[in-house]
């Protein structure tokens, strides 16, 4: 690519022609993280908040681990796991320090937006399904998990987002994700401009792209809770 | 007692029910009787605990005090010999649910599942009935309930009438003995309840043993066999409807019968 | 290195750690203060009607909202140099943050906006008084009260978001704390004890932002 063939003056998005692969093998690092970071923080969100709502003696501390990694920077909590761990026997690499740094971080806020997800089905539901005779774990596997899917999605959908983003701060570790590709790209090119205005187009495609394939599931998902026109 | 009764226990047996909801008493020494095939309205103001009553005998309330007994087995608790009775346990609970249908006033269906979906569910999950067998059942019961067109809309799609007929067919699927309605119209737009109404009078001539918490005095009057007049969680009368809609005893319902008929007049 | 936990070391170095906390809590409100300005400019061009301003608007909140803040932060520390512009790194921080709250802020004085009944405006138009005369005396105000809650969460989320500052040198909360684990060796105790720092700073402004909501409510100004 040129900067003629951008269109962008005093830009020469050639020097980039030789680093395209490390720049895509970063992509894909970030890509594959994200993509195991939010399903961890779905797991331990939806974890936590069961434990919250239904175990009456866990409910505190599933308090404080939702005031403290939502109280707290990503950043710190990552030095922590990263630094700190092996000081009490946890020592990970930084792609492991990485994924579960972001999936306790994102965990917390999954599990608040399940919290609200459950608190949004209305209680009669449950109480047909108890006088039917379902046992709790049959209700929430068929009655509340379906219905919270559809309810948590758009959440869901910006949280995972924002962990994406979030997701920068891993090169500060070593990860060797997007922005730490980009910028041993610059430390080796001695070019600036070029690849960071790469790797902000680069996040804003990806984050764009996934908040259009949520919208798209969302109305998929909830297309019969809505009374659809042709019946009266 | 009605004429259906003669001779056969109460499937149905209340004493001495207390139920505290924080500080306030909402029942207060409850005795009720039903016997099998029979049908019995819950009336009185809003408030008066008809409600709670109702949902005493399938223990979605818990009481404190006195004894629910449904075919003679205490609900909600476990007679331990020689000690105080305590909680059931959960399993315990849903098996002494058995007999018991439950409807709803908001309905309660499963939104994200069809109407034949909602029925089947529990066929399946609870009755462990085949796919196909629950489907079949299913079919049965919402044609039963005028609704054998309507096997594959979403609840979002049905009316409040139809909705509510989704609801009975699903409760009577599970082959209760007794179905309990509590306030089965009060949601529904005025031109929705004959359908309800309809399907609820077609059960009790079939013999179905009914307990119905209503506003409906008609339908009272014409299908109970016997009337319980609540108020502040204590029974004040009880009798067949042609006595108490006629000839009140006590003054509390008949203000409370000439005030529903100012309102409705 | 393993050790029990020694929290004396800590408390040695609090002071450290406070300096550090009060750089956080100044970059933070510079910037939720600027991003007023950013944001409140923003919201007015994205509801404009001359499609322009509104388009270029709306590719602002857009691409703001699409890119990691650490990345805005290398691209105004990095780049504003080769423009020219030479900024203390403080400087660099307080712009980057406050582009990015501010196409967050735009969106909630968006939501301010469409919340105030049409008819208010209509009747000071009514009176005769100009488009500029009636978003400074009539709207604005009402939006920015409306939306305090709104901006608490949006401060929140900067105290956090600020500690990213520590990675183009500015030495708030979290660079202080990297220097001290440096001298010390201490990271469980030092970075532990700031992360707490972050949630006691959190947990107050919470509090602030359920105060104004409580306020905010019982003089029927906000529902929520």
């Amino acid at each position: 690519m040129t900067a003629a063939g951008l269109g962008l003056p005093g830009l020469d998005f050639a020097v980039l022609d030789a680093y395209w692969p490390v720049i895509l093998a970063g992509l894909w690092t970030t890509v594959r993280l994200c993509g195991a970071s939010i399903l961890l923080g779905l797991a331990v969100g939806l974890g936590v908040e069961l434990l919250r709502a239904r175990v009456r003696r866990a409910a505190p501390l599933c308090r404080v681990y939702v005031e403290f990694f939502r109280g707290s920077p990503i950043l710190i909590q990552l030095f922590l796991l990263y630094y700190a761990g092996p000081g009490i026997g946890i020592t990970l690499d930084p792609e492991a320090a990485g994924v579960v740094g972001l999936g306790l971080y994102g965990g917390a806020y999954f599990a608040e937006i399940f919290r609200s997800g459950f608190e949004a089905i209305p209680r009669g539901q449950l109480e047909a399904a108890a006088c039917l005779g379902m046992p709790p774990l049959r209700a929430l596997l068929r009655i509340e998990l379906p219905q919270m899917a559809a309810l948590v999605l758009p959440p869901a959908v910006n949280q995972s987002i924002i962990l994406i983003k979030d997701s920068a701060v891993l090169s500060i570790i070593t990860v060797p994700e997007l922005t730490k590709q980009t910028s041993r790209i610059i430390n080796e090119t001695f070019t600036i401009a070029e690849p960071l205005l790469v790797l902000a187009a680069l996040y804003w495609l990806l984050v764009t792209g996934l908040s259009a394939a949520g919208a798209a599931l969302e109305a998929r998902l909830t297309r019969h809770l809505n009374p659809s026109r042709k019946t009266s | 007692m009605s004429k259906k009764a003669a001779s056969l226990p109460p499937i149905i047996e209340i004493r001495k029910l207390r139920k505290r909801f924080g500080g306030t008493e909402v029942l207060r020494g409850i005795d009720l009787r039903v016997y099998p095939s029979e049908v019995v309205c819950l009336i009185g103001p809003s408030g008066s605990g008809k409600s709670t009553l109702l949902r005493c005998i399938n223990v979605l309330e818990t009481y404190d005090e006195g004894e629910v007994r449904v075919n003679g087995e205490l609900m909600g608790y476990e007679e331990v010999f020689g000690r105080d009775r305590r909680r059931a346990s959960p399993a315990r609970l849903r098996e002494s649910r058995r007999d018991l249908g439950m409807v709803f006033q908001q309905f309660n269906l499963w939104p994200h599942m069809s109407a034949q979906d909602n029925v089947t569910e529990a066929l399946v999950s609870v009755r462990g009935k085949s796919r196909a067998q629950a489907e079949a059942l299913g079919t049965a019961m919402l044609e039963k309930v005028g609704l054998a067109d309507k096997l594959d809309s979403y609840p979002a799609n049905l009316s409040g009438g139809q909705q509510q007929r989704v609801a009975i067919a699903r409760a009577l699927a599970m082959e209760p003995s007794i179905m309990l309605f509590d306030e089965p119209t009060s949601a529904l737009d005025p031109e929705l309840v004959g359908d309800v109404l309809e399907v609820m009078r077609s059960l009790a001539a079939e013999g179905m043993t009914m307990v119905v918490v209503t506003h409906e005095m008609g339908f009272a009057a014409e299908v109970a066999d016997r009337v319980y007049f609540l108020e502040g969680g204590q029974v004040v009368e009880e009798g067949p409807p042609a006595e108490l809609f006629n000839a009140p005893k006590s003054p509390r319902l008949g203000a409370f019968l000439s005030g529903w008929n100012r309102r409705n007049a | 290195m393993s050790h029990v936990p020694d929290f004396s070391i800590a408390v040695a170095h609090l002071p450290a750690l406070l300096q550090g906390a009060a750089v956080t809590l100044g970059v933070s409100l510079a910037s939720i203060v600027a991003g007023l300005g950013v944001g409140m400019a923003v919201c007015l061009c994205r509801i404009s009607r001359r499609r322009p301003l509104a388009w270029a608007a709306r590719a602002f909140i857009s691409a703001l909202r699409g890119i990691p803040i650490l990345v805005l932060l290398l691209i105004v520390f990095y780049m504003l140099p080769l423009a020219g512009i030479e900024l203390p790194p403080v400087a660099a921080a307080i712009i980057a943050l406050s582009l990015n709250s501010g196409a967050f802020q735009a969106e909630i004085y968006r939501g301010g906006f469409a919340s105030i009944p049409p008819g208010q405006a209509e009747a000071a138009r009514a009176l005769g008084m100009g488009e500029g005369r009636i978003l400074r005396r009539i709207l604005i105000p009402q939006v920015l009260v409306r939306v305090l809650p709104s901006l608490v969460n949006e401060l929140i989320m900067l105290l956090k978001n600020s500690s990213l500052t520590s990675a183009i040198t500015v030495v708030e909360l979290l660079r202080a704390s990297q220097q001290v684990v440096a001298a010390t060796y201490r990271p469980t105790e030092i970075y532990l004890t700031a992360a707490l720092l972050y949630v006691v700073m959190n947990t107050g402004l919470s509090a602030l932002g359920g105060m104004v909501r409580a306020r905010l409510a019982g003089r029927g100004r906000v529902t929520a």
